[in-house]
């Protein structure tokens, strides 16, 4: 063996000591519910599919009409999530009836696309790199609103990827591309009203015509869920869909008791949020940036002494 | 009181000059009108014009709203209907005589039997059933009596066919429709009922005329309600069904989308599980003389568990998607990205070229070995 | 046979039949990428937002950085603990890196949707830390850079050899004053990639749901590290036997076992991690008869065939089995990769039992897709080739010069 079994000896012992210094390394800081989070309650047991709500997000955001292919088996309306709809109503059979699934953002408590965004285009409110609603009043902190800044978005996508809603949609036919996802109309907000409104003002949660879908506080929506259990047992799945999964979301579903939220196409999440065992996973190492700083100068100090001693050993011999 | 029913056509003809042509005619238009074979006009006529079939109209606790609306018919028009058409036998409304006479007309009625038992209003039970006396007789009683008799029994109206306004809560009178009080009386006829307020007359007429034509009644469902008319719910026929297909709807009475005619459904329309006829049967032909068609939404006027039971500005769920709604799955096809041959002949192409140069160069490798060893 | 013989430039004519056919295979793959970025990347590619990377990420970034880790690989040999023997070995390495890294740089370009908004990336106020590719971003960026000075001695040693005297004393003066800086850029190309390589693991660690349970670890940035490694250096070992067979470099096969059986070190190490990861976390039960499970073995495989291999080649005579058993390398590291990243990946995440969701997505790369990657492979090699003709790169025959005292001799050790 090239290298002696005293160098490997060396390099364990240092890798050993690294490990358990890096083992010790605080993890990520986990990221609260803001008290003035803003969110929507959708409740599968009032939709009745009248997909109002997919027609007024597509108007409130200047979206086209999707183009017509059998996709889905759906030959008038979106069939998913895409680069022109910002949310889809779809559809589950129940014992020969239909349950309806609203899908949009979930404008999650500790998003996994604003974690792995790189320049922050995907941000929370207020919480970005920049403001990018400087035309519409300005961001609010606090709200927990997901925004898009374009112009820090590079495409990468990545966002794609870390979503385990796959919300994020990318528009492929275009030289100009962008992500398109829900923004929970921030730009309806009217800064005259007070409440929620003043912050954002969902074009579906206006116009549903069964109340399906409303839009509040995230506090007030969570309290009302719990209390639509309570007065009505029978009628709800006991849980509420983003309570705690995956850390949370501001946009909360209640289900009929016969279907999972599952099958309604909603991951089953762990509590811990995916960003924050990435970042923690990744950042361990780090130490702040102190491990990359020390190994540098480590590394530079041994190469420099190499180079020295190569040097001096070279000029002995002679040329 | 001479019976009109009894004096055959032949003879009314030559006493009032009606030609057999424009009997015909005024038959067949009778027939059109309520969705008739082109050929049912002449069996009408020639059924009608040997005996026109007796009609006993019983009202109880009614408006008389759906008298009322009969009377505003014009194909056949009230008068060409009790005169040429059906014998009105008994008539609260319609006769000119009263008291002892037209309760004597409604005996002769009865005694001759085999006739056509409109019922009219909710029959009370409360105490016995005291609380709806017509000619000193209790409603149930008249109604059982003359139900025995008849040949075929008709609801008109909610009131008649469920209960209608006097049964909504807290009901003091414990009114129930006709079925309901014959059903308990054991009384086995064939029952009709047809439901809102007012009933379209349209589909009594129809009913009516089927039976005096062919002696049969309409196809029922499981109500009673002929299907013809009954048979889908307002949503499915609804003019403004492209709006709530599009999600436009009106938001407050008098909004933009209100005068733009949009959708109802967010302010409480009933439609989309009430089973009548109104969008497509116009009452007194005046074409969007009916709720919606005057921007309410409709109130369910039909259903027992709807009208004067949930709020009129409640809307309910759809039970029935009706085409174009088509959802997609919770993960739809995508359209399966078709691996191009070319594509897939490509990448495997290369994945083998590389694996097949790295393994001729270990060859040539080994073999440059092999030689090398050879010469030393 | 010293390992440290004297590297030059190969010369000869640049515009051969291979050199042609690169660069027209290059050229299709050119015309293809102006078209996407008139187009998007929709038309070109069969990326959609459930396989939204394609194989543009994976290989042409993640295998290509891969291969090019040889630079790394070497140099932590050479430099850091100081096993001087493999001087040799370093420049061919960093241009291999230097290359391929670009080549990842440049794809990403392509990949990107909205490239013009990347000159957001060196603006430190802007920056997400919490980002994983941020990491890898910045990291690539900036060994992309040190790769090409490090490439510099043999530019330098090429012009301080030339006719011209200005051109050779410009050589010798920049060349002189680079081989001072040299440790501290060393320094630098040993932690970048440390760095980056092990945060291309990381990437994926936020598709948790998503990745199948048998790849999806917390372990997975050392796992990329581990087999980076033994990517370059089966890669180097690889290289450096082509270019045995077509310019007839010279090859010290002693090195080549010796620096293998640090390889198979590293393969060894890796599936042993793996392997008790899987049992530690309660994954055992996911190897059952499918498709994953296959594949892991596939990998498992690939992974140990070479090791064993490695540890059992002779120190010379043996260059075919040495050949292959680093080609096997490269692959078990390829296929680790885009398996992680593709294969073993789904829109809709997997089953509590380890079988996918069906998410209505597909895909397989569009030949839009293949002829820019093979493109740009291309290219890169037409680079390398041209390279070494001109500077002197390749070890044919003479005494070498260690590049951390640049123009001076050095004896071997």
């Amino acid at each position: 063996m090239s290298i002696s079994r005293r160098d490997l000896l060396k390099g364990a012992v240092v890798a050993g000591a690294a490990t358990a210094v890096i083992g010790e390394a605080e993890a990520r800081e986990e990221v609260p519910d803001r008290p003035d989070a803003v969110g929507m309650l959708f409740d599968a047991t009032l939709c009745v599919g009248c997909r109002a709500c997919q027609t007024a997000c597509k108007k409130a955001n200047d979206l086209p009409t999707d183009t017509v292919d059998a996709n889905g088996g759906v030959y008038d309306a979106p069939a998913d999530l895409n680069g022109t709809t910002k949310n889809v109503i779809k559809a589950v059979v129940d014992d020969g009836k239909n349950v309806y699934m609203k899908q949009q953002c979930m404008h999650c408590v500790d998003p996994s696309c604003v974690s792995v965004c790189m320049m922050g285009a995907l941000h929370k409110e207020g919480e970005g790199k920049r403001d990018c609603r400087t035309d519409q009043g300005g961001e609010v902190k606090g709200t927990g609103i997901v925004l898009y800044d374009k112009g820090l978005c590079v495409g990468c996508r990545y966002c794609q990827i870390g979503c385990a809603f796959n919300v994020p949609k990318f528009e492929w036919t275009k030289a100009l591309p962008r992500i398109v996802k829900c923004e929970l109309c921030r730009h309806r907000a009217d800064p005259k009203k007070t409440g929620p409104l003043a912050v954002a003002n969902p074009a579906c949660c206006e116009v549903c015509p069964r109340g399906a879908v409303i839009y509040g506080k995230r506090a007030d929506l969570l309290a009302q869920a719990k209390q639509r259990i309570a007065a009505d047992s029978k009628r709800y799945n006991p849980h509420i869909y983003g309570e705690t999964e995956g850390g949370g979301t501001q946009v909360m579903y209640l289900a009929p008791p016969a279907l999972t939220f599952k099958q309604l196409g909603l991951p089953e999440l762990p509590e811990e949020s995916s960003a924050h065992f990435s970042e923690t996973m990744s950042h361990r190492p780090y130490l702040h940036g102190l491990t990359p700083i020390a190994l540098y100068a480590a590394m530079a100090f041994v190469i420099n002494r190499n180079k020295k001693a190569e040097e001096a050993g070279h000029g002995e011999e002679g040329k | 009181m001479d019976n009109l029913g009894s004096q055959v056509i032949a003879v009314q003809e030559t006493d009032k000059g009606v030609s057999r042509r424009d009997f015909i005619k005024v038959c067949s238009a009778a027939a059109a009108a309520v969705g008739m074979p082109a050929w049912a006009g002449e069996k009408m006529a020639e059924t009608v014009g040997k005996k026109k079939p007796s009609v006993v109209w019983l009202h109880f606790q009614e408006c008389t709203g759906c008298t009322e609306s009969l009377l505003r018919t014009s194909h056949p028009d009230a008068g060409t209907l009790i005169l040429d058409l059906v014998s009105v036998d008994y008539h609260e409304t319609l006769f000119a005589a009263a008291g002892k006479q037209i309760e004597e007309a409604l005996e002769d009625a009865k005694k001759a039997g085999g006739y056509v038992l409109v019922v009219e209003g909710a029959i009370p039970r409360k105490e016995d059933g005291i609380y709806c006396i017509v000619g000193g007789k209790k409603a149930t009683d008249s109604l059982v009596e003359c139900a025995e008799r008849a040949a075929a029994v008709i609801c008109i109206g909610s009131c008649a066919s469920w209960g209608g306004v006097p049964s909504a809560k807290p009901n003091p009178t414990d009114a129930v429709g006709a079925p309901e009080i014959l059903k308990a009386k054991g009384i086995k006829k064939p029952i009709v009922t047809l439901p809102g307020c007012p009933a379209n007359p349209y589909n009594l007429l129809g009913t009516v005329l089927q039976f005096a034509t062919f002696g049969t009644l309409p196809k029922l469902d499981d109500l009673g309600r002929p299907t013809f008319a009954y048979g889908r719910v307002i949503h499915e026929d609804c003019p403004r069904r492209p709006h709530f297909d599009n999600g436009r709807f009106a938001q407050a009475y008098g909004d933009e989308g209100h005068r733009n005619g949009w959708c109802l459904y967010k302010l409480g329309c009933k439609g989309p599980q009430t089973h009548a006829n109104c969008s497509l049967l116009s009452f007194c032909e005046v074409p969007g003389a009916w709720p919606i068609g005057i921007g309410h939404p409709c109130i369910g006027c039909t259903e027992q568990g709807i009208v004067f039971n949930v709020p009129i500005n409640q809307n309910l769920p759809i039970d029935k998607p009706t085409a174009p709604m088509a959802y997609p799955a919770v993960n739809p096809e995508h359209g399966v990205v078709a691996a191009s041959p070319v594509a897939v002949g490509l990448g495997s192409a290369i994945v083998g070229a590389l694996a097949g140069a790295g393994f001729v160069a270990s060859k040539k490798l080994s073999a440059a070995d092999s030689e090398k060893g050879q010469k030393e | 046979m010293s390992a440290h013989d004297h590297p030059q430039a190969i010369g000869g004519k640049v515009l051969d039949p291979l050199m042609t056919t690169l660069l027209a295979i290059f050229a299709v793959a050119a015309a293809v990428m102006v078209y996407r970025f008139f187009a998007g990347i929709g038309p070109v590619s069969n990326m959609t937002d459930g396989f939204t990377w394609g194989i543009w990420e994976p290989v042409n970034v993640v295998v290509f950085t891969g291969i090019g880790a040889g630079a790394y690989g070497v140099g932590l040999l050479c430099y850091l603990l100081n096993k001087g023997k493999y001087h040799g070995l370093v420049r061919p390495a960093v241009l291999v890196g230097a290359i391929s890294y670009t080549l990842g740089a440049s794809s990403i370009v392509v990949a990107l949707g909205r490239y013009w908004n990347a000159y957001w990336l060196p603006w430190v106020p802007y920056w997400n830390l919490g980002s994983a590719l941020l990491e890898v971003a910045v990291c690539v960026l900036s060994y992309v850079l040190v790769l090409w000075v490090e490439v510099l001695p043999s530019v330098f040693d090429g012009a301080a050899a030339s006719a011209s005297p200005s051109w050779a004393a410009w050589g010798k003066k920049w060349g002189a004053r680079l081989a001072a800086a040299m440790p501290f850029i060393i320094a630098l190309a040993i932690l970048l990639p440390t760095m980056h390589q092990s945060s291309l693991g990381g990437l994926m660690l936020i598709a948790g749901p998503k990745i199948h349970p048998l790849w999806h670890t917390g372990l997975l940035p050392t796992l990329f590290l581990i087999s980076c490694l033994s990517m370059g250096y089966g890669a180097v070992v690889v290289l450096v036997n082509i270019l045995n067979l077509t310019w007839n470099a010279k090859q010290d096969d002693k090195l080549f076992a010796d620096m293998s059986k640090v390889n198979a070190g590293l393969l060894f190490l890796y599936v042993a991690l793996r392997l008790v990861n899987i049992v530690l976390n309660g994954k055992l039960r996911f190897f059952q008869a499918d498709f994953p499970t296959f594949l892991f073995l596939f990998e498992m495989a690939l992974f140990l065939a070479p090791a064993f291999m490695f540890l059992t080649v002779k120190g010379s005579g043996q260059r075919g089995k040495l050949f292959g058993a680093a080609l096997l390398a490269i692959a078990a590291g390829a296929f680790y990769r885009v398996d992680t990243y593709l294969t073993m990946y789904r829109p809709v995440g997997w089953t509590a039992e380890g079988k996918p969701f069906s998410a209505g997505w597909d895909y397989f790369p569009s030949l839009g897709e293949t002829i820019v990657t093979v493109g740009m492979a291309a290219v890169g090699i037409a680079v390398f080739i041209f390279i070494s003709r001109k500077f002197p790169v390749v070890v044919v025959g003479d005494r070498a010069h260690s590049n951390l005292s640049g123009g001076q001799t050095a004896a071997g050790r």
